[in-house]
């Protein structure tokens, strides 16, 4: 059989009948797919895109075609590591039901191919008609925030306009903006790797994968470190810790406060450093005196002994104790306390007194990068004012910043008609913003709704224009520093094979449109220009970043006294941002939105979290990851056995779930590693778009109609400082199906 | 000559797959067919509950069963002791996937015959070390020269006394676990 290619096999089994019986075995996609492509093997550095981090990888190509990556050792996001999105996510590129060419949507799903010039011209002529019609301040841009984010933010704000969105208010807010009223920055970094006491709350980077602090506490781990994850449900980074403590969802913030409490009342906490580099201990250590561990007990469902045991552990670890800093976890959009929480971690780690320390927190070392010459390449003038949701309002939403706002106001802004053009990049709010009617019915009403994707999504299915992005294989892009972990590091996403179809990178596509709308002026650059103007103050050359992918700049950090970006100048116990806007300055405990009845047995709330296998639900409909699904069976809904049998529920029945805005059916995997009063749904099913059906192909599951999502049953809420999306607040009816 | 093998500290398995995807791109596996894979394990009731994930793949048996079976000799183990099939010679007859106890054998639907994890020999050859163990973000999986006493993986073995699984069955596997 070897060596034969596919076009003697089809002669041969034309031939003979015993080559037809032969044949009869074979599925001839599988086979054609088999063959091993030979040739010349490439091998070129670049940024990974299965999920936000942007992973550095060598990506290996054979005879022009896609073969493997494997992560680079030097970059500090990943050390030289790489998940199954990463390599699964090779295979997109190969997707046959990729977006070829600009589309212009002619019917309800239904689009025709159009040319790029025809669709510059088109959208530029109706954007302009928009925008002078109901004013620039109707036109809105909302993607997933990353390096070409300023080219969407210079794009808008030649348009005039303010409405930069992000998906941050449902994913990560209170986090950044906790962290950032507390110590001045809003994502500080940790140095597991020399830390005795490791504490996850709310967070798996397990499952919402983060390589390289996988990587660091894996390796603190193995020097001795413990770590103790706080988690309603057994996650997976639990597996690997020494300890999982099972809270009850959405109490953190009080286990947090106890945790001070017993720290400051047995005068266990970090004097040295809470005199020097802090700000309003005595107002903190006062509000905590009434959060005793058996207050906190009651709250959190864990006993006073284990809350008490980690305060100590925390305090003879200290400086070398770190609580991590969240991410979309009880830390970010997922409760209404989630700011008081961050907050409350951030007065903790003050007590721990790990700032710049070793084994502590730490701010990482970033390169500034340089900017295109103002003269030749002017900036579009600011867009002064609040946006349309009211971010950067003074009376409304002062703390949201500008450039993030609330996704899940868009589409009541549209009904409201207040937005009427928008173009959606890297997002697909239609699935991951909550309450999926409501933003079907707002995106619906835009009069211009201008989509960048590489397949027809359930928010492209809706868009009247398709302007479909290179993949991220095929395409360059902005100079990339988040790599910088313990030291400056620059890095760069570049083409590893020819753009497959008619598609084009974002400056391009920006430049084009930006012609017909008389903003052209703002983009008379490329992206190289772009990119070695960037470079240019920290001495590296564009063909020497090109051929290393990361490179290091060094200035590694190096442990010392503080200094916080904060108006003290200090951690702050006491926020006096919070303070100006007679908003609890102090961290007090704040109930959660809703809790379920105890007393019916139908009543949950439904948590959901990511598997490290998928992202959101773009991959929803990737054959590769899907198998792993399908064969661990991975996108059932977890109960507690108790909570199960009250049901009349066994192992991987069906269940009925249904909330005050949708329902559902999944099936129940009874496990007891999660908390009574809640159910957990995995975040990456659910897909709607009729246009996703790649992964059922050759018997797969996946894609169209598989699975449920947390969106479904959530309704579409604003918490009151932040406008997060409070995704967790959800209280369901769960019942056995019977039919 | 070395003798390579792989210890795999399941206590740091986070079940995140990685390991299988990296192996399947590195074969140019189809979707469906693995080289490895992980189980998932729970123990104990509330509050003593744990979970375990464990990596499975090859296990690289000295006194491989799949090799006794094998009618046509495909299945031959390397002078580094890795277990390969002459894919020339395989007759695709499964046979070894039968005699596999860890059934860890899969078939090549495309080209009628058994294939297998090789311990990614083309990369280790090159200096390189298989693509599970290099993907691992938590490092689960130790790969090295078994002989040597001084190599990090006998050391692993030695300090945490990793045991193979089911070394009652007597086949000299190559692959050590360290399970608490």
């Amino acid at each position: 059989m070897h060596g034969i290619t596919r076009r003697k096999f089809l002669i041969g089994s034309a031939a003979g009948s015993a080559s037809l019986l032969a044949a009869s075995y074979v599925n001839f996609d599988a086979w054609a797919s088999r063959e091993k492509i030979q040739g010349e093997v490439k091998v070129t550095p670049t940024l990974c895109d299965a999920c936000g981090n942007w992973c550095a990888i060598k990506v290996h190509t054979r005879g022009g075609r896609i073969w493997k990556a494997e992560g680079i050792p030097l970059a500090g996001n990943n050390r030289g590591r790489m998940c199954a999105k990463g390599h699964g996510f090779l295979h997109e590129v190969y997707n046959p039901d990729r977006i070829k060419s600009p589309l212009k949507r002619v019917g309800p799903n239904k689009f025709e191919p159009i040319s790029w010039e025809q669709a510059y011209k088109e959208i530029g002529t109706k954007v302009r008609a928009i925008s002078e019609k109901y004013g620039p301040g109707s036109l809105f841009w909302v993607s997933h925030p990353q390096a070409n984010v300023q080219l969407t933010q210079r794009f808008m704000q030649a348009l005039k306009s303010p409405n930069v969105f992000s998906h941050g208010s449902t994913c990560f807010m209170p986090r950044n903006i906790g962290w950032w009223l507390t110590v001045g920055q809003a994502k500080p970094s940790m140095d597991f790797e020399n830390s005795r006491m490791i504490v996850l709350v709310g967070r798996n980077p397990a499952g919402g994968m983060n390589l390289g602090h996988l990587r660091s506490m894996t390796k603190g781990r193995d020097r001795g470190a413990k770590v103790v994850v706080i988690d309603p449900r057994y996650s997976e980074a639990a597996s690997m810790a020494n300890q999982w403590i099972r809270i009850r969802p959405g109490t953190d913030l009080a286990l947090m406060l106890a945790l001070a409490n017993v720290m400051i009342s047995e005068g266990i906490y970090q004097k040295e450093f809470v005199e020097e580099f802090t700000e309003g201990f005595d107002e903190f250590a006062e509000e905590v005196k009434k959060y005793t561990p058996e207050w906190a007990a009651e709250k959190t469902d864990v006993s006073k002994q284990t809350i008490v045991t980690l305060a100590h552990e925390l305090a003879a670890a200290a400086p070398r104790a770190i609580i991590h800093r969240g991410y979309h976890g009880a830390m970010g959009t997922q409760y209404k306390n989630s700011l008081q929480l961050v907050r409350a971690v951030g007065c903790v780690t003050g007590l721990l007194g790990n700032f710049n320390q070793r084994g502590g927190m730490f701010f990482s070392p970033k390169p500034k990068l340089g900017a295109l010459d103002k003269d030749a390449h002017p900036n579009p003038p600011r867009v002064p004012g609040p946006m349309a949701d009211g971010t950067g309002d003074m009376e409304r939403y002062p703390l949201v910043p500008r450039g993030q706002g609330m996704t899940q106001a868009i589409p009541e802004l549209a009904i409201e008609g207040k937005l009427k053009a928008g173009f959606v990049y890297h997002t697909n709010p239609l699935r991951t913003v909550p309450n999926p009617a409501r933003v079907i019915e707002g995106y619906k009403k835009l009069e211009l709704l201008v989509g960048f994707d590489y397949v027809l999504s359930e928010t492209a299915s809706v868009c009247h224009y398709i302007l479909p992005e290179s993949f991220y294989l095929e395409r360059d892009d902005v100079i990339y520093t988040n790599q910088s972990v313990k030291t400056k590091q620059v890095s760069i996403r570049q083409p590893t094979i020819k753009p497959m179809y008619d598609t084009k990178p974002l400056l391009e596509i920006l430049s084009g449109m930006a012609e017909h709308l008389g903003i052209g002026q703002y983009f008379n650059f490329t992206l190289d220009e772009m990119n070695r103007a960037s470079l240019k103050p920290v001495g590296v050359t564009l063909e020497q970043l090109r051929k290393e992918g990361v490179v290091d700049l060094g200035h590694e950090w190096k442990p010392g006294p503080p200094r916080f970006n904060t108006p003290s100048g200090k951690l702050e116990f006491v926020s006096s941002i919070l303070r100006d806007y007679d908003l609890p300055a102090v961290p007090t405990w704040e109930e959660p939105l809703v809790s379920p009845d105890p007393k019916d047995p139908h009543s949950f709330r439904m948590i959901h979290g990511k598997q490290a296998y998928h992202t959101h639900t773009r991959t929803c409909n990737q054959p590769y990851l899907m198998a792993i699904t399908t064969i661990n069976d991975a996108a059932r809904v977890w109960i507690h056995p108790d909570r199960a049998k009250a049901l009349g529920l066994k192992d991987g029945e069906c269940m009925t779930i249904s909330s005050s805005v949708g329902s559902g059916r999944a099936r129940c995997r009874i496990s007891e590693g999660i908390h009574p009063d809640c159910i957990f749904v995995p975040s990456a099913y659910g897909v709607f778009s009729r246009h996703l059906t790649h992964a059922k192909k050759d018997g797969g599951q996946g894609g169209f109609g598989f699975g449920i999502s947390y969106n479904d049953f959530l309704p579409t809420y604003f918490s009151p400082v932040l406008g997060h999306a409070m995704v967790n607040e959800i209280v369901v009816k769960v019942e056995k199906t019977y039919a | 000559m070395p003798r390579y093998g792989i210890a795999i500290d399941t206590t740091k398995c986070i079940g995140c797959h990685a390991c299988r995807v990296a192996c399947q791109n590195q074969n140019d596996l189809p979707v469906h067919e693995e080289f490895n894979r992980i189980v998932e394990r729970e123990r104990g009731v509330f509050p003593s509950f744990s979970k375990e994930f464990v990596p499975l793949q090859c296990n690289h048996c000295k006194d491989a069963p799949c090799e006794r079976v094998c009618p046509t000799g495909a299945t031959y183990t390397s002078d580094e002791g890795v277990v390969l099939v002459n894919t020339k010679t395989c007759v695709g007859c499964k046979y070894c996937i039968e005699a596999c106890p860890y059934k860890m054998r899969t078939m090549d639907h495309g080209k009628g015959i058994v294939v297998k994890c090789r311990m990614c020999i083309e990369l280790v050859r090159e200096g390189g070390t298989p693509a599970c163990v290099s993907t691992c973000p938590t490092q689960v999986r130790i790969f090295g020269d078994l002989d040597d006493p001084t190599s990090e993986i006998s050391r692993f073995i030695a300090e945490h006394r990793a045991q193979p699984l089911r070394a009652d069955l007597n086949t000299g596997p190559r692959i050590y676990y360290k399970r608490s």
